[in-house]
């Protein structure tokens, strides 16, 4: 690039042409299939991502800066049915069983350079995904740091359990419904399928264990930053 | 709770106590196979393992001469990375009943029976081993989650939640499954009506434990 802006700029075509060059190698684009990302970053308040409808609108407003605003996107979340705290928001929808598979579109998706990750729910869901460090990548292409990396991130939150459903209603793994960074827990997947076992639970992208707690600090003091599974669902 | 209300339960809990002391007792040594632990460990959700949580309910016992039996606690603990085949099911450490409380009302008569709605865990029956009643719902403070860590039928949790405090080992890590002795609790769902699976504990530290009301008692099983 430094070389390139050296060149001698003599006519105008040149300099626009350089400059489209320019910026496809600073920020390159998604390929225009792209499905499915992890998101380079979270909210910043923990679990509490304002409910399903913010988590969707964090997913929507990543993709749309990368170029890909044009779907619908959703995040890959449960909820589940029970009481919640006092002075929960009405964001949490109490009582509302949602599962995770049930609001993401059939597939085929596919990543940031075009890879299929899996063709359908029932894929994503089996043994034959293939979400992995390599093609588990952000709205930007990039890989998320996970084990080995100083920073590991590789916990996305889900709150769901191996198969995308939700947790039945004593448990409170959604950290209320992603309304709360103070209230329950939520349940993370390893999107570098890897942990600190060799079980079916730490190789799992979906349902490996549980944070901490709900705050941003209990995210990243068992092995994630608040990131979450953006799905386009059509 | 009103001052009369309270003094008039008071008085007829002295009433009882006179008519039944003598009986009462003698029941405790010979009949009582269940009841719920008077006091907590004190630790939260470390009990010492299964084997700490079991020596808490044979000490109380022993403590009103019940002692002859062989006591469990009602806990079921979860294979994970630090416990490798660590998978322990409450229903299949308490005996086979049937099971009987501190005034010698039976409980439940079977392991089914126990995990079936028929079961007879009440406010007024899940009585402590000297025949208290445990606070409730409406009680301050309430007390009325019993460490579990064991869903609705009795049985262990798969290994991507630690809802059993690190198998009872910990006051930091996880959080534990509580159920609900006096059938009661912020709605009427299955949930919160039950005895065993209601809710999580906001974590494994005593206050934690005291915060989601409970106070980190246990329901002990004679298993033989």
């Amino acid at each position: 690039m430094h070389r390139s802006v050296r060149l001698p700029m003599a006519a105008s075509m040149a300099l626009i042409a350089l400059c489209g060059i320019a910026q496809a190698q600073q920020q390159p684009t998604p390929s225009p299939n792209m499905s499915f990302f992890v998101t380079s970053k979270g909210p910043g308040k923990g679990a509490d991502l304002g409910g399903l409808a913010g988590a969707d609108a964090h997913c929507q407003m990543l993709a749309q800066a990368a170029g890909a605003g044009g779907k619908t996107w959703h995040a890959y979340l449960s909820t589940t049915a029970g009481p919640l705290p006092p002075n929960t928001p009405a964001a949490a929808e109490p009582g509302k069983t949602i599962n995770a598979r049930d609001r993401i579109g059939n597939g085929p998706w596919q990543n940031f350079k075009g890879v299929t990750i899996a063709t359908s729910v029932d894929d994503l869901h089996s043994d034959n995904n293939k979400i992995n460090t390599e093609n588990g990548l952000t709205e930007r292409g990039q890989k998320v740091p996970g084990v080995g990396y100083v920073f590991n991130m590789h916990d996305i939150m889900t709150g769901s359990q191996p198969d995308g459903r939700a947790f039945p209603g004593q448990m409170n793994l959604t950290c209320s419904n992603y309304t709360s960074s103070t209230f329950g827990k939520v349940e993370v997947g390893h999107v570098d399928r890897t942990g600190l076992s060799d079980t079916r639970q730490a190789h799992s992208w979906n349902s490996s264990h549980q944070s901490r707690d709900c705050s941003q600090e209990g995210l990243i003091s068992t092995g994630g930053n608040g990131l979450l599974y953006c799905f386009a669902a059509q | 709770m009103s001052i009369t209300q309270r003094s008039s339960i008071l008085a007829s809990a002295a009433l009882l106590a006179l008519v039944l002391s003598g009986t009462a007792q003698a029941q405790q040594a010979t009949n009582m196979t269940f009841f719920v632990a008077s006091t907590p460990i004190g630790k939260g959700g470390d009990l010492g393992g299964l084997e700490g949580a079991d020596a808490h309910c044979q000490q109380l016992a022993q403590s009103v001469g019940a002692g002859g039996h062989t006591w469990h606690a009602y806990l079921s603990s979860s294979t994970n990375a630090t416990n490798p085949g660590a998978t322990v099911n409450a229903r299949d450490r308490i005996g086979r009943g049937p099971w009987q409380n501190a005034k010698g009302v039976v409980i439940a008569t079977s392991v089914e029976d126990l995990h079936s709605d028929g079961n007879k865990i009440t406010k007024e029956s899940g009585l402590t081993e000297k025949g208290t009643v445990v606070n409730g719902v409406g009680d301050t403070p309430n007390q009325h989650d019993i460490l579990t860590g064991s869903d609705m039928q009795g049985r262990a949790f798969p290994d991507n939640v630690n809802l059993t405090c690190n198998n009872w080992r910990s006051s930091q890590y996880g959080s534990a499954i509580v159920g609900h002795v006096d059938r009661r609790g912020l709605d009427d769902s299955v949930f919160q009506r039950s005895w065993n699976s209601a809710h999580m504990s906001r974590g494994c530290t005593q206050p934690d434990l005291v915060a989601t009301g409970g106070n980190g008692y246990l329901y002990c099983f004679a298993t033989n």
